[in-house]
């Protein structure tokens, strides 16, 4: 994987991440290859890629996690370890594990001596400490820029352990992409723990690549969906072992739950192995889901078992969606998610008839040009903010376009007194058929009950100048020379 | 000097110093770092005390140069005068701090030469050296406290008789800082006062500005602020009483008042009246649950200031056991060690706990299974786990704090006395 892709997003071809403007012009200058690359020159702060290489992983069983950084490189995986606290309790698990994290904690001396000693040692406490099957090493900032060699290091202590030891080239400076991140997981699970020729298959085993955000409700429900195609399902990378790792060589076919997670991996895996994949969307809404299904079993010749099933399940659904379509009938939404699921909420709110002003997304690439060329059938000219977070901007829009319901990270849009929700759930299935009435349900009844969000707002301090409300959201986008 | 570690509780000195930042009204922090750090730094500060996220800028909201491999190779002054730009043009501060990262650390960014472009104007944009391999949050904590000096206190005072700075407890690091603050002002006030915290009932930049007018500083620590007591003293002529534990139940409490009284001269009948009617409110609830709480012998994993207040409020006012009390921030002076070992050593009743001084969590997992017969652990959320191999009752009072929200609760003060009674209770 290494050898054809850097791992760093912004290297694909066609892909902003500066950008903003109406949905229907964005899509036509995608299209004529007429849009600049550009940046912000005033930008709020962003996700690094660190965050989603440790994020991804940290629920490995038989693993030891080592930050080769300054102490606060490890602030985001306290939270990614709760999540890996709650996917337990979730499974059942009684005795519940925090992950085993080493910080190499370089200080003043690290940087100007180099870093290699206390990276030594963290390996080897890490070894002492658990025994572990997998070391995984995070490489930071700081340890980039003072050019510790780590995959040398690395290699030069490997025989003197018994764990695998698999550096992440993941320093936050190397791209403004956070799911550049994912990438680097990969390339490094490629390059460090599989076998690099083709192997054996095992007949009716798929690889199901999910990110971080999947609660296992939902995991529960993608792998009863793909049981009905008569697959076995490898479970990638949550609550998954160095033996199922070893299994993803083996799999007949490979699939994803999001469209930025693995995505170039399974790409590889076909290229390298002869693994086929499908890469579709996230299966959220009905079509998304029809879409996704469908992907992954026409590539195992189960097509017609899919349309079966998709026909029963529309013919169960559907009907009851029309109750929801009465509460929510022309509401007008605004959207901000990662860029596997904010596509898929604006997919959604279609089942329910809503209409969408406004979409803030991460990344505008060739597949964001196939969702927004769809979406620009259903609905007007909508907004597009190509942004990571960005709340200065989001306020500006939301303020503006005063949307009937906010979705996604409610923290700022809130404080306007709409009512806002997610179609993140980490307790009920928001994926498959059934999550399509638990969401539909889920935003009817937030857009019914707005107190908390209504009271909220007159006491709310929003940091933003008055005057910031009625200038351009874009302005600080300017084209890079 | 740091060392390798595991599970650390905390961040970096950029994290700390954004979380004081991050807690004053109207203050707006500007990272020139790297991506990622303004996340890392909320994530594992204000994300690990009790999961608020402060109300005005955090987290991804904070103004950001996002430095990457072009600024690392090029240098990153340029990026960081839009940046600044930008942030006067739409973000209403009353002061604007320019914090590095570890990349403008490591590549030398003169930022002090960019701030000064502005500060010459008049426009309040500071800046705060903070990459993240010269220390922890910690650390973090003072040195905002020196920039605060630097660049925001009054340099000339009138001094004020009734006016005290309450400082030493740390924003988010301390999960209780805000309902700790609001219990001690109340009680300051009860004595006269007027307070100073910065951080509480929306204090912000005036309330620095006006610390050098102060007649005392009231430092709850162990050992932070040590130089920050001394500048105050040689700059401003402010004084500092330093109470060394964080005043958790009646006595404490009442140790608490009689020293800020006797160091302020005040009416010691008005702080003994103070004193006996606090005293006579908490123990006419604990009347009300005498035999409510079953004996323990406990194990308190938690930083200086408060391990010394709940080990000696557990023993002395409560009437359970101290087996092992453990300082899990690292403490880098003997005199300080010497301090936090005597304060917890200093009971009224029966013998004192082991004492232990581990910052690595692997460390502490290892102590804590040494010792039979612990049944119950007061930590951090960090220590659940070695409660469930130990089949004992854990109450998560310490950062980190991730698995309860905190809002206004605080265990420090009179009325602290009571929620950490109604915490402890468990009938498993």
């Amino acid at each position: 994987m290494a050898r054809t892709y850097s791992g760093i997003r912004e290297t694909r071809p066609y892909t902003y991440n500066d950008l903003g403007g109406g949905s229907v012009p964005i899509s036509e200058d995608f299209e004529k290859q007429c849009l600049k690359l550009a940046d912000r020159s005033f930008s709020q702060g962003l996700q690094c890629q660190q965050i989603n290489s440790i994020s991804a992983l940290v629920s490995l069983e038989e693993s030891v996690f080592v930050i080769h950084s300054p102490q606060g490189c490890s602030g985001c995986v306290t939270g990614a370890a709760d999540g890996y606290r709650v996917g337990q309790a979730h499974r059942g698990v009684k005795l519940i594990k925090s992950p085993r994290v080493i910080i190499s904690n370089l200080d003043q001396n690290d940087i100007i001596m180099g870093g290699e000693a206390k990276l030594r040692e963290a390996v080897a406490l890490a070894e002492k400490r658990y025994a572990p099957k997998m070391i995984f090493i995070f490489t930071s900032c700081a340890s980039g820029i003072i050019g510790d060699d780590v995959d040398a290091i690395a290699a030069d202590i490997q025989p003197g352990v018994n764990a695998k030891l698999v550096p992440i080239h993941c320093d936050g400076f190397k791209s403004k992409v956070c799911a550049s991140g994912f990438d680097a997981a990969f390339i490094a699970i490629q390059k460090y723990l599989l076998p690099q020729e083709p192997q054996p298959r095992e007949k009716g085993l798929v690889n199901l690549f999910a990110p971080t955000s999947i609660s296992y409700k939902d995991q529960r429900e993608i792998e009863r969906m793909l049981g009905l195609l008569e697959v076995k399902v490898n479970y990638i990378p949550f609550y998954s072992s160095y033996e199922k790792i070893q299994k993803i060589t083996t799999a007949e076919a490979s699939t994803s739950i999001c469209k930025v997670f693995a995505d170039e991996f399974m790409k590889e895996l076909d290229e390298t192995y002869g693994i086929p994949y499908a890469h579709t969307v996230m299966p959220i809404g009905v079509r998304n889901t029809d879409k996704w299904f469908l992907g992954i079993a026409e590539l195992i010749g189960k097509g017609d078992l899919a349309r079966g099933y998709i026909e029963k399940e529309h013919a169960r659904v559907l009907p009851q969606l029309e109750g929801i379509k009465k509460r929510l009938q022309g509401k007008r939404v605004f959207i901000c998610g990662g860029t596997g699921r904010s596509f898929a909420a604006a997919a959604l709110i279609d089942d329910f008839g809503m209409e969408l002003v406004g979409l803030e997304t991460p990344t505008y690439d060739l597949d964001a040009q196939i969702d927004v060329e769809y979406l620009n059938g259903i609905h007007k000219n909508y907004v597009i903010d190509v942004a990571n977070m960005q709340p200065f901007e989001q306020v500006n829009l939301v303020n503006k376009l005063k949307p009937d319901l906010f979705i996604g990270v409610p923290t700022w849009s809130a404080r306007f007194g709409i009512p806002t929700t997610h179609v993140l759930d980490p307790k009920r299935a928001t994926m498959g058929y059934d999550g399509i009435l638990y969401l539909g349900n889920k935003i009817a009844d937030q857009i019914e009950h707005p107190g908390f969000n209504r009271k909220l707002a007159p006491y709310a301090r929003l940091p933003y100048k008055k005057s910031w409300y009625e200038k351009d959201a874009f302005q600080f986008i300017k084209e890079v020379k | 000097m740091s060392s390798v570690i595991e599970s650390p509780r905390g961040t970096c000195v950029l994290g700390g110093v954004n979380a004081v930042l991050s807690a004053i009204r109207r203050v707006c922090p500007i990272y020139h770092s790297g991506p990622g750090c303004c996340m890392q730094t909320t994530a594992g500060e204000s994300g690990q005390a009790g999961l608020r996220g402060p109300f005005y800028l955090s987290a991804v909201s904070t103004p950001c140069s996002n430095m990457l491999e072009r600024e690392v190779v090029f240098g990153g002054e340029q990026k960081l005068r839009d940046e600044i730009d930008g942030s006067i043009e739409i973000i209403e501060a009353d002061a604007y701090f320019v914090l590095t990262g570890c990349t403008a650390g490591i590549i030398g960014d003169d930022i002090a030469s960019v701030t000064r472009e502005y500060s010459s104007q008049g426009i309040p944009v500071y800046p705060i050296l903070t990459p993240g391999f010269a220390g922890d949050s910690l650390l973090g904590y003072e040195t905002a406290f020196e920039a605060l000096l630097d660049f925001v206190v009054d340099k000339e005072p009138k001094r004020q008789s009734d006016l005290v700075n309450l400082i030493g407890v740390v924003p988010y690091h301390d999960p209780h800082w805000e309902g700790t603050l609001e219990e001690l002002t109340r009680i300051l006030r009860k004595l006269g006062l007027r307070v100073n915290t910065f951080f509480s009932e929306g204090q912000g930049i005036e309330h620095v500005k006006s610390s050098s007018s102060a007649a005392l500083n009231i430092i709850v620590s162990t050992h932070l602020l040590k130089k920050t007591a001394e500048r105050y003293e040689e700059e401003f002529g402010v004084p500092s009483l330093r109470f060394p534990a964080l005043p958790i139940g009646a006595t404490l409490t009442s140790q608490f008042v009689r020293a800020v009284g006797e160091k302020l001269g005040l009416d010691k009948k008005l702080v003994e009246s103070v004193v006996n009617e606090e005293e006579t409110y908490v123990y006419h609830y604990y009347e009300s649950i005498i035999g409510g709480l079953s004996w323990k012998r406990f194990a308190v994993v938690a930083d200086g200031s408060a391990a010394v207040g709940i080990t000696r409020f557990l023993a002395d006012d409560f009437g359970f056991t101290p087996v092992v009390t453990i300082v899990s921030e690292p403490i880098f002076r003997d005199s300080d060690r010497e301090r936090i070992e005597a304060g917890i050593r200093t009971l009224e009743f029966g013998n004192p706990p082991d004492i232990f001084f581990l910052p690595d969590h692997y460390d502490i997992r290892s102590k804590l299974k040494e010792y039979d017969g612990v049944t119950l652990l007061v930590g951090s959320s960090l220590e659940e786990e070695v409660a469930l191999e130990l089949d004992i009752q854990c109450h998560v009072m310490s950062y980190p704090v991730s698995d309860r929200l905190v809002l206004n609760r605080t265990y420090s003060g009179y009325r602290g006395a009571l929620t950490i009674v109604e915490d402890l209770f468990n009938n498993l």
